[in-house]
Formats: C-alpha cells, structure tokens, sequence
C-alpha cells in the first residue's frame, strides 16, 4: 500500500495513522481498510448493550472523501439492522440546529463510536432511518451474526472480542452515546451535490471506492450509481499516468453515466464541462432547424396567400 | 429549452464559484489602503472611517472570506511579524511546541490532532530557518497546509476554553456547556470568530491582539479593542461585519 499512494498527502498520511490505530478489533469495533484501497474500509459493530440491537454484530462500509479529514466519512451499512436502510450512505455532519459538526480531529474511531450511540436513537422518518419494531431489530441482531463478508472476508461471529461482563458501562459505550447526542446522520441525497459544488478534488491518490456485492439480499443496486462521487474524472484526468484497470473502468462508468440523461448525470454542475457543451451545440442545432422549418413552413403559408391575392 | 436554461444556470454558479475563489487569494499580497477607499467610493459612512483609519495604517493584506479568516489572519500575521524577531519566535516555538501536549491533557487524542499540529510546527521552523515572506506566503495559500493551520489554531481556542470552562461559561449564549460550544462553534471549519475565540486564541498563544472595527455606526471613526485587554499588540486586525483582514502601520 506504501507504494502506491502520495505519502505527502495529508489524507494518506492519516489513513495510514488510523489503520495502525484500529489494527486490533476491540469489543465494540473493528475496521480496516480493503487490501487495495485506503479510501474504503469495512468495519464491524456490536449492537449498543441494553437495548434491542444487544447482541448483534453489524457490518459496513466507510468511504473516505479525498479531503478527509477536512471532509467527513459516509458510512453505509450492509447488515439489516432495523434502524439504518442497507445499501444507503450516510453521512455524519450536520445536527439537527448546528450544521456542520464535522470536526477534523475526529477519526473513524469517532465515526465507528457515533454509529453505535446512535442505533438506539430514533429514526423520526428521516432519510436513511427505519423504525422497525423492536421484535424486528432483535431478530435481524440475532440473524446479523451468520454475516459473512466476501470482500473483506470478515465473519461477524469471530471479527470482535468476545464481551465482558460489564460492557455496558465501558467508557467507549459511554462516549458512544455522549456522541450520539451530538451529532446526527443525515442521508446522502444533500450531501452528495453539496459535494459536487465544492472544486474538484486536490488531491488524485484516491482509487475510488466501487460497489461491493456481499450478500445479494444486502446490496443496494439502486443507490450505488449516485453514490460514486462524480469528480471521479476530473480528479483521475490530469494526472497523465497510466490508469490502473479499476480506473478504467471507473472512468467507463461514469462515462456512461453522463450520457445517459440519469438523475447521476445532473447531480453537479462540475463533472462534465465537455458533455455540457455537446449538448448544448445539439440543443442549439436542433432549434436552427426547428426555426429552419418553422420559416418554411410561415413563407409557404404566405406566398400560397400572395397566390390568392393574385 | 428547459436545459438549455439549466446548462446556463450551472455555467454561471460555476462561474460565480471561479470569482470568489480566483479573486480573493486566501491571503492576499500587501496592499495600499486605497484599495478600501476605491471599495466603498459610493459610501459617505466608510469613507469617513477609511480616513480615520489612515491615521494609524498604510497597508492591508485581505484574506478570502471563508468562515476561517480570523485564524488565517491571526496566523499569517503574527508569523510574519516574527520573521524579523528571532528573539519572539523563539519563545513562540516554546509555547507552540507545548501546546499539544496541553491539548492532549484536556482529552483530545493524540494520534488525531498530531498531523495538524506538525503542519504548524514546520511553518514555524520555516520562518526560522529560511526567513522568507515568499515562503510563508506561499504555505498560506496551499489549501492544505493553510487549512491544517486553522484546524490547529481552531483546537488551541476550543483547549483554551475548556480549560478555562468556569470563566468562559458566563460568555457563552444559550443553554449549552463550553464543551459543546467549542464542537459546534470552535472545532468546525468555516465556523466564524467573536470575541471570545479571540480572547481564547491571544491568550492560549501569549500574544496580543488589536482588532479594528469598521462598521456602519456613527461617529465617524473605528473603535479599536485589545486582546486581552492592556496587551501590547503585535498584530492589528481590521474587522468589517462577518470579516477580518490585516491591517500595516
């Protein structure tokens, strides 16, 4: 991994920081990085004791932005839980009246801790969130153990520490809900095209994170086209070396994506200067002959009056 | 031709997104105070202060208005001022050098506030060694390292406070702790500054700080302020509504 990535880059030099931190599972959490890309890591999560997600492991992904730690982590969850939708991103920042609470000095540790002291919580119909009851969520917790996730090969059974007794007032279950009480999730329709306003990313380390398939039941094809972030190409462009065949077909996927009239294709007005002004000279053109037409058609009407004045 | 007026409507936010960025450097070079003349020539109430302003200053440096401008203005003129100091760097290097450690005291983890202060510690050893304004400038506007800069100059004022919870708490507005203040006013970027960061951030450093205010008041002239109050000020700040620049004598 050393070699392949912008040591200088503040997010690598971080990433590499926290990998080194969270190498052994604990209790509660566990999340590494995938094999072959920083910016995507997988981790694992206990249920929150005392409450109906006691007993269940939970696994998911976290994709960094470019500009971590500037930017916030989304985290989408692949185990059916009850309180968060699978497949779904989102994205601890804003709170409920402070926006914005992402703060740099936090980690995915944080991230991992916010997810736990958040289960619990309600999810009041935000996006993102499910109310299921609790005999739901205590089925799905005891279901989430048989998870096994083919992309990082974790087993939810043998991934975390086994609990002691006492867990529940653990320091970490506590700074869990401290956290939960001061941030939210919010779901990632805003905070994808709040994304694509900013400038295309400074830094081009990133290999960009793709739809993991795990389990069929747990994927979410829907929402994965929206969920690649749609700098990808300007970030991957200029750096005039040579792309790897993930990029390729990274960069053929969000080609794609550009010519099909999706919801992707118009999330930002940054990722596709080019695209824009092709359609813009079609539009142009196919209006000149409309026009064309049109005139034709107003001239063929005048002169066959002309003709009956005549 | 509704996409037509789409496509027109993206070109232009791109376009206005360009200016802002393009046009104000995150900080600026050294200009003559007639820039702000120029600024507000329409304007009888700023011009008038503009004038009274002239009496103590000759020259600005602006800074982009992002949320983040009291820091970045703090930092890049009070580095500067050092440059010609080596006595004050010195016992700047010392208090800064020791500062994560304080931080890392009063609870924050070390692993994550480290990377943010290194950036500020190497700024510091390249106004030691290399003594060039280009340089500092230069590191100013790198994004990064000038947004790393903030974050630790943004961790030093929400330390400070919280260190000092028991005497900031009867600033703060509304019912919430200090330590709450600091994660949803301090820590943030793009959060902007009031008094009390200010005081914070000159006394966490043991620098002083003079701000000037230009607002629409009457009076005809700008009302300066210290912090903390009967300091000697190193560095002058000009503070419009919402904005902090450098001011020069």
């Amino acid at each position: 991994m050393e070699r392949k990535y912008n040591l200088k880059s503040p997010a690598v030099k971080r990433l590499m920081k926290e990998a080194a931190e969270l190498r052994e599972s604990t209790e509660h959490y566990h999340a590494q990085p995938l094999e072959d890309n920083l910016f995507e890591w997988h981790f694992s999560v206990r249920g929150p004791p005392d409450s109906d997600f006691d007993g269940g492991v939970y696994h998911g992904r976290i994709v960094l932005p470019p500009e971590y730690p500037m930017k916030p982590p989304s985290i989408i969850l692949l185990t059916p839980n009850g309180r968060f939708e699978v497949g779904k991103k989102i994205c601890l920042s804003i709170s409920g009246h402070h926006p914005e609470t992402w703060q740099p000095s936090w980690s995915i540790r944080t991230a991992l801790l916010a997810i736990i002291g958040f289960m619990p919580t309600k999810g009041e119909g935000a996006i993102g969130s499910l109310d299921y009851t609790p005999e739901e969520r205590r089925a799905l917790a005891k279901k989430s153990q048989d998870f096994c996730c083919e992309a990082c090969g974790c087993s939810m059974r043998s991934v975390l520490l086994t609990v002691s007794p006492n867990s529940s007032r653990s320091p970490e279950v506590q700074k869990a809900q401290e956290l939960a009480q001061q941030i939210s999730f919010k779901a990632e329709a805003n905070v994808s095209r709040q994304a694509s306003e900013d400038n295309p990313p400074a830094l081009a380390v990133m290999d960009l994170p793709e739809p993991v398939a795990v389990l069929p039941e747990s994927a979410a094809p829907e929402s994965e086209p929206v969920t690649l972030p749609p700098e990808s190409e300007p970030s991957a462009a200029p750096l005039g070396r040579p792309l790897s065949p993930r990029q390729r077909r990274q960069q053929q996927h969000s080609r794609q994506a550009q010519r099909e009239p999706s919801r992707a294709a118009f999330t930002g007005p940054r990722q596709a200067p080019d695209s824009h002004t092709g359609s813009a000279v079609l539009i142009v053109l196919l209006t000149l002959a409309l026009a064309t037409l049109i005139f034709r058609r107003i001239y063929l009407a005048q002169d066959y009056r002309l003709d009956l004045d005549l | 031709l509704a996409g037509v007026n789409c496509l027109a409507y993206d070109e232009a936010i791109i376009a206005q997104q360009d200016r802002i960025t393009n046009s104000n450097p995150l900080v600026s070079e050294r200009q003559e105070l007639s820039v702000l003349m120029r600024e507000y020539s329409e304007d009888k109430v700023y011009q008038l202060k503009i004038k009274d302003l002239y009496k103590k200053y000759m020259h600005i440096r602006k800074t982009r208005p992002d949320g983040n401008c009291f820091y970045r203005a703090f930092g890049f003129a009070h580095l500067e001022s050092l440059l010609e100091d080596s006595k004050e760097l010195q016992k700047f290097k010392a208090v800064a050098a020791k500062s994560k450690q304080d931080l890392v005291d009063g609870g924050f983890t070390e692993f994550t506030i480290e990377d943010f202060h290194n950036t500020f510690m190497d700024l510091i050893e390249v106004c030691e060694k290399q003594q060039s304004l280009q340089d500092l400038w230069n590191s100013f506007n790198d994004q990064n390292v000038s947004d790393y800069v903030v974050v630790y100059l943004r961790l030093l004022t929400s330390g400070y406070l919280q260190r000092k919870h028991g005497f900031f708490q009867h600033f703060i507005e509304g019912v919430r702790s200090v330590k709450e203040f600091c994660q949803q006013e301090v820590e943030p970027m793009s959060r902007e500054s009031d008094h009390i960061h200010i005081i914070a951030l000159a006394e966490a450093l043991d620098v002083a700080i003079l701000v000037e205010y230009m607002d629409r008041g009457e009076g005809g002239t700008v009302n300066h302020h210290i912090f903390p109050e009967g300091g000697d000020p190193r560095i002058f700040l000009l503070y419009r509504p919402g904005h902090y620049d450098i001011l020069y004598k």
